[in-house]
């Protein structure tokens, strides 16, 4: 599904040393993956990796059987639209968007996920309703505006755009930092309830340890580059 | 399509600092149009002031300033012509008609012109239209007048009041001449050239005014010889009811109009200018040299529509000046476009990685921020437009009274369009700055929000 070997990464071609190493990481079709690490461990640029904003210096980057860093800038943006949900830590919405505007913002770009999302329902529009309302958002809220919205309502309108047209990948980038305890198991079993349904595969990041006993697996950034 | 309404919406957000942009615009606009719109009318309204004259003859002065005293009743002709140099030039081959006129007097600030009736009959103005009448008609006896549009609608006057004509320039001239009113007989239709703010009377009426008390000085004349070539007056048959033609019994009609006329144009021992056409524009430049080198006086004879246009030449600093204005008004009201976008644009660097996130391209951020300033540009043209011809409307009637300068509502003409286009690729161009600058924000922030 995802799989990364010899991947290391500069952000300039003369900086002496690698922000990125890793010598080898798969993440299987439909595993919720917790990827931790303090701060500065290079989490942010994996991320960037994975979803194509950047391309490695060297190694292979090989997610759905395609070789990322063989594609161009273009390319790789089209496979971002097609292939990947994206969640943000907070401030994931266009303000000047309502909810169901927003959640329906991530099949824009794409014509198969616009595709995915009608085969569950007659409209955009009806199938961003039907992930807010799963989502746990009332449906009031669904044409408010989205500055008047809570960060965990924020962030849920952020998961369904995430998941709609349901990509195989989710990654999603400390979407709970902004969330109290009780609101961020919860949201995190939304998550999952929803890549199970999309049979999405989610890549989620954090650098907050506690979150780790509700994933299947668990990779520590740092321990992963230190075998080299 | 999703760009553009992502552009319309995000827009919609800002509105507080898009509307003060779009209102700066839309002001700049208007001024540029306006302007130009002014300025193109004042030069037609200008040009239009009189046509159909081959030759202006007056004493000997700037041809200016000979053209400003006699058709725009501009300053003062210090020399006039000599009767008899009139009537010498007026019987040259060639000649169809010719108009003489005395300037000098006023009344409430408006010329009084001394004219003869072929003035209603030869004088043309804009396009070769002759001067209509909207009531009554031209002066039949010697203390008749026929008003200019605008003097009788500023002044309130009807046909039958009775004016009196003060000696000199402007309101403030205290010699009236108090023994000889006269009669409005006519009122001019609207012409937009200063014929509207004139007062007409029979050239004989000015040296009666100014000769003698006796209203009846003039009535008996001897000589009629040099009038001899009216015969395009024939319409005028009627003139049974005229007190001063009563003793005149033994004229036929036709030696009854010329008799009229004269008693109307009278012995004046100057005139201050005298219109002229010809048979044939060919007379023109031969007729010019000569009156020109004119032996017994020193003349000057000028071509009305080469000197308007010199005269128009000397005022193209002054239109220069005021385009290079409303350009220079038009160049910040981008500028200011240009500050707001890119203010706003740090701001919304977050905006700019979310729809990297959900897959837009950097092309398509571009897109987006071209698409923003351009629909600011056109939507400020747009009301900019609409705000010009509120204002033409609005100020047509105030422009054409005042200033002389008639407005023509049309569309808006090829080059309006063309002024218009160049605001909105300038509009387009300057746009271009922060779209760039988005691209390249969006290119090194990817999708990590910076702010």
């Amino acid at each position: 599904m995802i799989t990364l070997s010899n991947i290391s990464f500069k952000w300039h071609k003369k900086a002496l040393s690698n922000t990125l190493n890793i010598p080898y990481l798969s993440i299987n079709k439909g595993e919720h993956v917790f990827l931790h690490g303090p701060s500065g461990c290079g989490k942010s640029t994996l991320l960037s990796l994975l979803a194509g904003i950047n391309s490695p210096t060297s190694g292979e980057l090989t997610i759905l059987g395609k070789s990322l860093q063989m594609l161009t800038k273009a390319k790789r943006d089209a496979f971002r639209a097609d292939n990947i949900g994206y969640i943000f830590q907070n401030f994931n919405l266009l303000p000047y968007l309502t909810p169901i505007e927003n959640v329906v913002l991530g099949c824009q770009f794409s014509t198969s996920r616009k595709r995915n999302a009608l085969k569950h329902a007659s409209s955009l529009e009806q199938q961003a309703a039907h992930l807010l309302n799963a989502l746990g958002l009332d449906t009031n809220l669904h044409y408010s505006n989205a500055a008047d919205l809570s960060i965990g309502q924020q962030q849920r309108v952020a998961a369904a755009r995430a998941f709609i047209g349901s990509p195989a990948i989710i990654i999603a980038d400390e979407p709970t930092s902004a969330l109290d305890t009780d609101n961020r198991q919860h949201f995190i079993n939304l998550l999952f309830e929803q890549a199970k349904n999309s049979n999405s595969t989610l890549v989620f990041v954090s650098h907050d340890n506690s979150l780790q006993p509700l994933f299947n697996r668990s990779i520590n950034l740092v321990t992963l580059q230190d075998k080299l | 399509m999703i760009l553009a309404k992502l552009a319309f919406k995000s827009l919609l957000n800002r509105r507080a600092s898009v509307c003060l942009t779009l209102l700066t615009i839309a002001i700049s606009v208007m001024l540029l149009l306006s302007i130009e719109r002014i300025r193109l009318d004042a030069k037609s309204s200008f040009s239009n002031t009189i046509s159909g004259t081959d030759l202006i003859v007056g004493a000997r002065t700037g041809d200016i300033q000979l053209l400003l005293s006699s058709v725009f009743r501009i300053g003062h002709a210090n020399n006039g012509i000599s009767w008899e140099s009139y009537n010498y030039i007026k019987n040259q081959r060639g000649v169809k008609w010719t108009i003489p006129i005395s300037l000098g007097d006023s009344h409430k600030g408006n010329a009084v012109l001394g004219t003869s009736p072929d003035y209603f009959t030869y004088y043309r103005y804009a396009k070769k239209q002759n001067l209509r009448f909207v009531a009554g008609q031209a002066f039949k006896h010697i203390n008749d007048v026929v008003l200019g549009n605008e003097v009788a609608t500023k002044l309130g006057y009807k046909l039958g009041d009775s004016i009196v004509i003060s000696h000199g320039m402007g309101n403030t001239s205290f010699h009236h001449h108090k023994d000889n009113p006269f009669t409005v007989v006519g009122i001019l239709a609207p012409t937009g050239t200063p014929v509207d703010k004139t007062l007409h009377i029979p050239l004989g009426a000015i040296d009666l005014i100014h000769a003698s008390h006796s209203r009846h000085a003039s009535s008996a004349h001897d000589e009629h010889d040099e009038h001899d070539e009216h015969d395009e007056h024939d319409e005028h048959d009627e003139h049974d009811e005229h007190d001063e033609h009563d003793e005149h019994d033994e004229h036929d009609e036709h030696d009854e109009h010329d008799e009229q006329n004269n008693a109307l144009i009278g012995q004046p021992k100057q005139i201050t200018a005298f219109l002229m056409g010809f048979n044939s524009p060919l007379y023109t430049l031969q007729m010019r040299r000569n009156i020109n080198q004119y032996k017994p006086e020193a003349l000057l004879a000028i071509m009305p529509a080469v000197t308007l246009k010199e005269l128009w030449e000397m005022l193209t600093i002054v239109e220069k000046v005021l385009l290079l204005f409303s350009a220079v008004v038009v160049l910040i009201s981008l500028l200011g476009m240009l500050t707001t976008l890119l203010a706003n644009l740090n701001q919304r660097r977050r905006e700019l990685a979310i729809l990297r996130s959900v897959g837009a391209k950097p092309w398509h951020i571009f897109t987006l921020m071209s698409i923003e300033s351009l629909f600011i540009t056109l939507l400020g043209c747009i009301v900019g437009c609409i705000w010009f011809y509120v204002l033409m409307l609005t100020s047509a009637t105030y422009l054409q009274t005042h200033a002389g300068i008639s407005i023509n509502i049309t569309s808006l003409s090829y080059y309006e369009l063309t002024l218009i286009a160049i605001i909105m690729g300038s509009g387009f161009i300057i746009g271009l700055i922060p779209a760039t600058r988005a691209y390249f924000y969006s290119l090194t922030d990817g999708m990590s929000i910076k702010v």
